[in-house]
């Protein structure tokens, strides 16, 4: 017990431990990127010391400030920043595309460090280096983008072109949203435009490219005009097209549908004939599958915590159980929360009641309103009705799972019934009594 | 029960890369090495893209 006892303690203590272990940026309590409130979080020391001796490295010596934009570098943002902090980086980047621009500007670095270091043994002009520089990282975030980035980075890269299908099923906070996968890509491509703009200025190709890519321009326009007809009307084809498929398959759906289900019925309607109750049963068992078909699966869905749907339910099983129809109209509709799932029950007993013992002449009839302040039910049926005060004290299908059960909720039941004028059960409860 | 955590790619290229650097630090300043900005350059670039790139690979393994 004291082991148990003491385990919501452990668990309380441990993110607060782990933050203090782990050696995070904290930029939310920071002046420029938190890197000092992150260390004297972890090094249980006042930032402002870390800041002074940052501010007087860098003064002294610049080593203070290569330091500071190193741990920038390095360290991540503490967990309870990094949503917030990603907005500066932007959405442009994401999660997986950090990890991308990170190895984009170090292929950069590397590759200028390198032709930095050959320029001391063999000189060459800036119109390589930098082009080279820009066109290395501009190819390794492409390629780390496209390729290099595993499945999450691939699959949202494929996601990012229209014609490949994604997967539904793959979880959310496994792929960078789109707008950041083309970002990417964008930066990418800008990057290595921008290096052979560079190279074709430094070398004084620039006005020759650009008669070029004009003369390109003006044929691709030319060729725009030419196509354009024939590529709308192609266009509109596809789209007919794609509008004829899925109305075909919205009527195969269909026509499945009401094989399985309406047709069965009628041939089941055919072999029981002669039993009207049966019949009717299943022509109203047919009627709610159908409209719950209409529907949709999301109604369907929804109406598992609905107040009217919960209550149709309750009707529908004792319908099918009893065979007494059961017609239910409700008015407004309410989530279901606890008492609107007691006012269910208790009507459901009411129904109960009603088909046992009103007989099938009449079907029981079942009013609901449900609005902002109350719930109300009303069950009728027009059996032989009974006198409640003639009950014997052992019954407690009305007192208990009707009465009892309302006045728990902080509702109240009425019955108002008399021998041969039928019985009315009246419930009600105000939303939020209990 | 503990298994022995393996180190962190970037964090270990990291210190290493800064160790290098401090220790060619040290000798421009004790004066084996008389060290330039042309000379300096590289050599800081080349650090920091060292250590983007590992930073970077070990990121992407670990979201994958």
């Amino acid at each position: 017990m004291q082991d148990m006892a003491a385990t919501p303690d452990r668990r309380a203590g441990a993110p607060l431990r782990e933050l203090r272990r782990e050696l995070r940026r904290d930029p939310e309590h920071g002046m420029v990127a938190g890197v000092c409130a992150g260390l004297g979080r972890h090094l249980d020391i006042d930032p402002l010391l870390l800041r002074i001796a940052f501010a007087a490295t860098t003064l002294a010596s610049g080593v203070g400030l290569v330091a500071y934009l190193l741990a920038w570098m390095l360290l991540p943002a503490g967990e309870s920043t990094s949503a917030t902090r990603a907005g500066a980086f932007g959405d442009a980047v994401g999660r997986t595309g950090r990890a991308a621009v990170e190895v984009a500007f170090g292929v950069g670095f590397l590759l200028l460090s390198v032709l930095l270091a050959l320029r001391e043994l063999l000189p060459f002009s800036d119109a390589l280096t930098w082009p080279l520089v820009l066109v290395a990282a501009g190819g390794a975030l492409i390629w780390r983008q496209s390729v290099g980035g595993g499945p999450a980075a691939t699959e949202a890269a494929a996601g990012a072109l229209p014609s490949v299908a994604r997967d539904p099923a793959q979880p959310s906070a496994a792929r960078d949203s789109r707008p950041a996968v083309i970002s990417r890509i964008g930066i990418g491509v800008t990057l290595v435009v921008a290096a052979a703009i560079v190279f074709l200025q430094f070398t004084g190709a620039l006005a020759a490219a650009t008669d070029v890519a004009l003369a390109a321009l003006v044929v691709a326009i030319a060729l725009v005009v030419i196509f354009a007809p024939w590529f709308v009307r192609l266009l509109t084809s596809l789209s007919v097209e794609r509008a004829e498929r899925i109305r075909s398959q919205e009527r195969a759906e269909v026509a499945a549908h009401l094989h399985d289900s309406v047709l069965q019925t009628l041939a089941l309607v055919q072999k029981r004939a002669g039993d009207p109750r049966e019949v009717a049963a299943l022509a109203r068992r047919q009627e709610r599958e159908l409209r719950s078909w209409l529907g949709g699966s999301q109604a369907r869905a929804d109406g598992k915590h609905r107040f009217a749907a919960a209550l149709q339910a309750a009707a529908d099983e004792i319908e099918q159980a009893h065979g007494v129809a059961v017609d239910v109209v409700a008015v407004g509709d309410a989530p279901l929360d606890r008492d609107g799932a007691a006012l269910v029950a208790a009507a459901r007993e009411a129904m109960l009641n009603a088909a046992k013992f009103a007989g099938d002449e009449a079907p029981v009839a079942v009013y609901a309103e449900a609005g902002p302040e109350r719930l109300q039910v009303f069950v009728r049926d027009r059996g032989p009705g009974f006198d409640s005060a003639a009950v014997p004290a052992d019954r407690r299908g009305v007192r208990e799972s009707i009465v009892g059960r309302m006045e728990r909720h902080g509702g109240r039941a009425a019955i108002h019934a008399s021998p041969g004028g039928g019985t009315e059960v009246e419930l009600v409860i105000e939303r939020g009594a209990t | 029960m503990n298994q022995p955590s393996r180190p962190d790619g970037a964090s270990l290229t990291a210190g290493i890369v800064l160790v290098l650097f401090g220790a060619v630090l040290l000798l421009d300043r004790t004066g084996t090495l008389d060290l330039t900005f042309r000379e300096m350059a590289p050599i800081a670039f080349g650090a920091v893209g060292a250590i983007l790139v590992a930073s970077g690979l070990s990121r992407g393994r670990r979201e994958r």
